[in-house]
């Protein structure tokens, strides 16, 4: 009989194998002929492609088209004396961004980790040998090393005052009013018509509105489809139901159409405004759903367990349910933001000149015709950037809430 | 000899101060099915009551009325002199007073242990922080989980666990504590760990009634132990006599499937 002497029960885990690249590749690529013959297939139809685009942007295609609108396409009509004022707020966002970043890594032994030394040197490169941005690079290298020294700056504010983090939540919905102040102009600044907002900076002004607006409103939605007061419930239930049925695009037309309606004769409010309104009214419904199925996650005992400390319904729901289900509903959450920042190319349907819009102008410019591939592929590579970046974003926030272990 | 085996048990004297009065509870389920058939019960201050009886026959779901955890139809339910009505601000004040400790613990998995425990007396008894967390701390000493005060629920053993939920119960500084089979989701060897609790919290005074499955602790333990099935309280006995000489035939032959 064999017996396990403790000596061989080692506490450490048993050492992964390093596999040298070609044993590596016999394993998991070649192990046999189906197989390999997949791998043979794949790597063709790949390899034929990549060479392909590759090949094409390299020599085909005629860029020119993107650094001689690049105005357009991040500003749309802005008048170019004022573009100080999109500079400035790129800026505050930046530094925004630099300073969460230090007080969220406050704990974290170094803040410039090998892949982001990495990431911070790619963004710079990009910078420096991306054509369209060469004029301005003067001007973005520095915000690239105004968020590393705010975030420097942050993390040693954070250490010495672990509290800031709400004051760095309150800056960020501050922001959005300078941003406001600073793309519309007003108080001292020459206002600047909603007419001539376009480009990325409405695609970004129009998402985040949205997303601030129809947080809340799903919220809301979804604690009125559980209440316990049937007409609530009802309305809510209606109202996501009506919602969930009808388009987008058929949305954003009744916004454009109806909400003028409803208000008094003259008074038409702005086409943003209604743009937003219909895109966060839309958004909401889609939201209540997901929050909702983060609430039914929650077991019944931990209302059970805060009921019988003596804790009434809004401290319940507050301290203990809210914050359970919405760590469950993140990823659902996030991927609705995502959507909802992909749905902002319908605006150009309704007459908004927000990213996809001003590409489509463009394209209707005779000295630019036939520039398809050219421009949506351009336009492609900043939605995926955002949109990545968001999904970026929503795992270091499940990483950083999870309490398992 | 006599003398000690009739004289023995409660470490401590009960009064006749009535903490809990239930008068003629009956409740149906939703689906129509009637769970509590008219049972009547007194708990004294001071006392440990255990309620056993085979699975189904209501006793989770009695001692869950106590704190309006579950609403009933017919009949009444006193504690601590307030009558339970469906008024939420009566509710609220009843749970005030009474602690109740889950099956499945029931810990708030994204608060550390110390918030656990510390939360109801901040938001509820309006207590500065730190006189809660010193509060808490002192709690944590006692069930033996100071040194993990700053962990989450889920860094925690099942046993653990359940010593953090007994702690954030007296946090409260209750008048009665309610067990719901609180060792029956525990891993053996954790079963006597929170017992020890329990049983120190009874030497201690408090008046509790637990539902558990234990014999060798309600015999130790309890002052009264009764027996529930099918939605009738069977019969209302001194563990001694419980255990070696019942009067109900169903309480014998519930005995002699568990023992």
């Amino acid at each position: 009989m064999t017996s396990v002497t403790p000596d061989s029960l080692s506490s450490a885990p048993p050492e992964i194998l390093a596999l040298g690249p070609v044993a590596w590749a016999k394993k998991n690529l070649f192990s046999d002929w189906f197989n390999s013959l997949l791998t043979v297939i794949i790597v063709g139809i790949l390899g034929w492609g990549i060479f392909r685009l590759v090949s094409w942007a390299l020599t085909a295609a005629q860029w020119q088209v993107i650094p001689n609108n690049f105005g357009l396409f991040m500003t749309g009509t802005f008048p170019s004396e004022l573009y100080a004022r999109i500079w400035a707020l790129l800026a505050v966002v930046c530094g925004l961004a630099g300073l969460s970043w230090g007080v969220l890594g406050r704990n974290v032994s170094t803040l410039f980790s090998r892949s982001v030394l990495i990431g911070l040197g790619l963004v710079c490169a990009f910078i420096v040998l991306f054509p369209p941005t060469r004029p301005s690079s003067l001007k973005l290298l520095p915000m690239v090393a105004l968020v590393a020294i705010a975030a420097v700056a942050g993390r040693q504010v954070g250490r010495k005052f672990p509290g800031i983090g709400k004051w760095v939540s309150l800056a960020w919905f501050l922001s959005y009013f300078v941003a406001l102040w600073l793309i519309g102009g007003g108080l001292g600044l020459t206002p600047v018509s909603t007419n001539d907002w376009g480009g990325l900076v409405l695609t970004l002004f129009t998402a985040v509105s949205g997303i601030v607006l129809c947080f809340p409103l799903g919220l809301l939605l979804a604690l009125g489809r559980r209440s316990a007061l049937p007409v609530v419930r009802l309305l809510s239930t209606v109202y996501i139901e009506l919602v969930r049925g009808v388009p987008l695009v058929a949305f954003l037309f009744m916004g454009q159409v109806m909400i003028p309606l409803f208000l008094p004769i003259g008074s038409r409010p702005d086409r943003i405004l209604r743009a937003v309104i219909a895109l966060a009214l839309f958004s909401a419904a889609y939201l209540a759903e997901n929050v909702r199925a983060g609430l039914q996650a929650v077991p019944r005992g931990q209302r059970e367990a805060a009921m019988s400390l003596g804790l009434n319904t809004p401290t319940t729901l507050g301290l203990i349910i809210l914050p359970q289900a919405l760590k469950i509903a993140i990823p659902a959450i996030v991927g609705q933001f995502i959507s909802l920042f992909q749905d902002t190319t319908l605006l150009s349907i309704v007459g908004l000149a927000e990213l996809l819009g001003i590409g489509k102008s463009i394209l209707a410019n005779p000295a630019y015709l036939g520039r398809y591939a050219e421009v949506y592929l351009f336009l492609a590579v900043i939605y995926w950037f955002f949109c990545y970046a968001m999904s970026l974003a929503s795992r270091k926030i499940e990483e950083k809430l999870n309490t398992e272990h | 000899m006599t003398q000690s085996q009739t004289e023995q048990p409660s470490a401590h004297a009960t009064s006749t101060e009535p903490v809990i009065v239930a008068r003629d509870v009956e409740k149906w389920y939703d689906n129509g099915f009637h769970v509590l058939k008219g049972v009547s019960m007194t708990v004294y201050k001071g006392e440990v009551l255990v309620v056993m009886g085979p699975s189904g026959s209501g006793k989770s779901t009695f001692i869950r009325t106590f704190n309006a955890l579950e609403p009933y139809q017919k009949g009444s339910i006193e504690v601590d002199g307030i009558t339970i009505s469906h008024d939420l601000k009566n509710i609220e004040a009843i749970r005030r007073e009474v602690g109740m400790v889950f099956q499945q613990f029931n810990l708030f998995p994204h608060l550390t242990v110390l918030q656990n425990v510390t939360l109801a007396p901040i938001w509820v008894r309006r207590w500065p922080k730190a006189k809660a967390q010193e509060v808490a701390m002192q709690l944590l000493e006692r069930v033996g989980i100071l040194e993990q005060a700053h962990k989450f629920p889920g860094q925690l053993s099942g046993g653990q666990q359940q010593r953090v939920a007994i702690a954030r119960s007296l946090a409260m500084q209750p008048k009665v504590m309610l067990f719901d089979e609180p060792t029956s989701a525990l891993d053996p060897e954790m079963v006597r760990e929170v017992l020890d609790v329990m049983r120190g919290l009874a030497k201690s005074g408090m008046t509790m009634v637990c539902v558990t499955h234990e014999v060798g602790f309600a015999r130790e333990v309890a002052d009264r132990v009764v027996l529930m099935d099918g939605g009738y309280l069977v019969e209302e006995n001194t563990p001694q006599e419980f255990f070696s000489n019942p009067r109900e035939d169903r309480t014998q032959k519930f005995l002699s499937q568990i023992l």
